[in-house]
């Protein structure tokens, strides 16, 4: 393969090694640090000149630093007339735009519920405070002075916008969160989806995986579990996660699963509320990992487009699919100019 | 229906100063939160409307930077998509200023890029202080105001230094000579230059002084201190040929790595920052250091933006 250049930030060295080792070729020399006043640092050492450039950075981490950091790179790369700039991002960085789920990832929704809870507790005695103002005030929806609704920016169309605007041609993003989201570029962008390294994993590591049930644990997933279903020609069941009015939740299984091992098909593990799972995105912050190894769960199995290798010394309940011979995939298909949709039709080779 | 008014919006970077801006124009401080998730994306939370308000940023770039970037751009994006009037980006000190050029092969233009991100994040007007290269001014396409420290640093000069008549105003590289002659001509005083003769890359291996500072007190004036490297020798060198005392007025301390312990082992008698940059941590460590308050200064540019009148009159005069 001539006249390719794959580069790396600092979020995930190592699958970006994996790329290269199953493309055959080097990963390119490329310096990256911060300044001492902790500006970030790029030198590229190899001369990128008319060639097509592959930067692999995940959104994981340091969010906001590898984030900026993939934008010097593609500015670099622009910079040193590179021919075509391609960033391939394993996990897409403020992919997750509905309005529900960042409710319920802000810290004040739980700080809000805790004294919820206080509050209905006193509500009976005569020093409790007025609910009104006060409990509405904490809660992630509040109705402010004037009754203004507090929002959360969402920073998926402006995070796109600044790929663009730093000069990347072409993306390639694994399993994005919404996949509406490849309307917010003006340049192509390629999803590609783990779904066949998933299937080949459960065939192989998954004993009497025959009789196991396929179940989403909330009812936007149902799609992406029911595809995984009808590959494997297994039965499909649902949680359904009602959110009452002070954030108990509770869960409903609409389908069969007693005495069947179950496979819980997620895109993201984030905060770790749900259990029993493979994920493509392992991204467990918070004590994602403490719920995990204190829960019912067998194993947990994510890709790794997030670097796992901490994680799994924390948490032995944690295994790995390896997609870089995906990704890697991709990159010679997308090279070489050949068609990338027979990656998706099925999944014999992986 | 009426006009509209001001809101300032301040991240992480320097609440202190946002709050002394905000204190002079007479409003507070709008009600944002800028947080984190748990997974380290920042999460900004609009509380107040500001639908066709005139929206001013406070973001200085400093400590965290690309964490403070990220918030600005995302604070702008937000105002946008909440129809603000008008978003004027407020850098006291800009991200990235320093990588304007490309000095070696495939070195990006970071500056560029940040202005860049800033015009598709949807600011209109970006206010800064005393930009490395006033040139870099010319990678925006929206209006640029490149504010000024001097009339506070002369106002410094004049306020806090004693025998200021008798001083030497010194650059302490060959780069900055045009800003020290400058203060130099209207104080009236003389002037002298540092010229560093690098024997190899990255090693200064001799400093000479081009001027005369035996018997006077010597005043160091540069834009930016990171590591004070720099500040050490010159002061050195000073010494070294009669000066009697050196002060350093410098507009960003930036003062990172080892610049304290450079500052404090060093012959310097005091070292003067503006607050573009917070520094009240560093100046429990290190006695020298002495504050310019130049809110006054943003805060007079935000007015007058707002209120369509001159800025110019902020570069001859320092705004009380």
């Amino acid at each position: 393969m001539k006249n390719i250049v794959v580069l790396t930030g600092s979020s995930h060295p190592k699958l970006a090694q994996r790329i290269c080792d199953n493309l055959g070729i080097e990963l390119s020399e490329c310096k990256l640090g911060k300044f001492s006043n902790q500006e970030t640092s790029v030198e590229i050492k190899n001369s990128v000149r008319e060639k097509h450039v592959y930067i692999i950075q995940s959104g994981c981490g340091r969010v906001n630093d590898n984030v900026i950091e993939l934008f010097i790179l593609v500015q670099a790369c622009l910079m040193g007339s590179a021919k075509r700039v391609t960033v391939v991002t394993p996990l897409f960085p403020y992919s997750r735009q509905s309005e529900k789920s960042q409710k319920k990832r802000l810290p004040q929704h739980q700080i809000g519920s805790e004294i919820m809870s206080s509050l209905t507790q006193q509500a009976d005695g005569p020093s409790s405070l007025p609910q009104g103002t006060f409990a509405q005030s904490f809660m992630g929806m509040s109705i402010g002075e004037g009754g203004y609704r507090q929002w959360c920016a969402r920073a998926g169309t402006l995070v796109a916008n600044l790929l663009q605007a730093a000069g990347a041609d072409h993306l390639i993003a694994m399993d994005l969160h919404d996949p509406q989201y490849q309307g917010f570029f003006e340049i192509p962008v390629d999803l590609i989806y783990a779904e066949p390294c998933i299937i080949q994993w459960i065939r192989t590591e998954i004993p009497n995986w025959r009789q196991a049930v396929v179940v989403s644990p909330d009812a936007g997933g149902a799609k992406r579990a029911t595809s995984v279903c009808s590959k494997l020609n297994l039965d499909f069941a649902l949680i359904h996660k009602e959110d009452l009015a002070n954030t108990k939740e509770s869960m409903g299984l609409v389908g069969e699963v007693a005495g069947r091992p179950v496979i819980v098909l997620d895109d993201m593990i984030d905060s770790g509320s749900t259990i029993y799972a493979i994920a493509v995105h392992g991204v467990f912050s918070g004590p994602a990992l403490e719920i995990i190894n204190k829960s019912p769960i067998t194993q947990v199995a994510c890709t790794n487009t997030v670097p796992q290798e901490e994680f799994r010394k924390l948490c032995p309940k944690l295994a790995t699919i390896d997609i870089s011979t995906m990704l890697a995939e991709i990159i010679r298909r997308t090279f070489n100019g050949e068609s990338v949709s027979q990656l998706f039709v099925h999944d014999e080779q992986f | 229906m009426s006009s509209n008014s001001i809101r300032i919006l301040a991240g992480n970077s320097h609440p202190a100063l946002a709050k002394l801006i905000a204190k002079r124009l007479g409003t507070d401080l709008a009600n944002v939160t800028v947080s984190k998730y748990s997974n380290q994306e920042t999460a900004v939370t609009i509380g107040e409307s500001v639908r066709d308000e005139d929206v001013f940023i406070i973001q200085s770039g400093c400590g965290e930077i690309n964490d403070h970037l990220m918030e600005l751009l995302i604070m702008i994006n937000a105002c946008k998509t909440a129809s603000a009037r008008r978003i004027t980006a407020v850098l006291p000190c800009f991200p990235y200023a320093r990588q304007d050029k490309k000095d070696k092969s495939r070195a990006p233009i970071s500056a560029k890029l940040v202005a860049n991100m800033l015009s598709v994040a949807g600011a209109d007007h970006v206010i800064t202080m005393d930009l490395h290269a006033s040139q870099i001014q010319g990678f925006f396409d929206c209006p640029v105001d490149n504010l000024y420290g001097e009339p506070s640093v002369l106002r410094y000069i004049r306020e806090n230094i004693p025998d200021w008549k008798n001083a030497i105003i010194v650059s302490p590289d060959a780069g900055g000579a045009k800003r020290a002659t400058s203060i130099a001509d209207h104080l009236d005083l003389d002037f002298a230059l540092i010229h560093k003769e690098r024997k190899k890359a990255n090693e200064v291996s001799r400093m000479v002084l081009v001027g005369d500072v035996k018997d006077k007190v010597a005043i160091l004036v540069d834009d930016m201190a990171d590591t004070c490297g720099t500040l050490g020798l010159a002061a050195k060198t000073l010494m070294e040929n009669g000066a009697a005392a050196v002060y350093a007025i410098v507009i960003h301390g930036v003062l990172s790595g080892k610049a304290l312990k450079v500052i404090n082992e060093s012959v310097l008698t005091r070292v003067v920052v503006t607050n573009t940059i917070p520094h009240a941590e560093k100046k429990k460590l290190c006695p020298k250091l002495d504050t310019i308050d130049v809110s006054a200064v943003l805060a007079e540019a935000i007015r007058r933006t707002h209120n369509g009148e001159s800025v110019s009159y902020l570069f001859q005069h320092a705004a009380i």
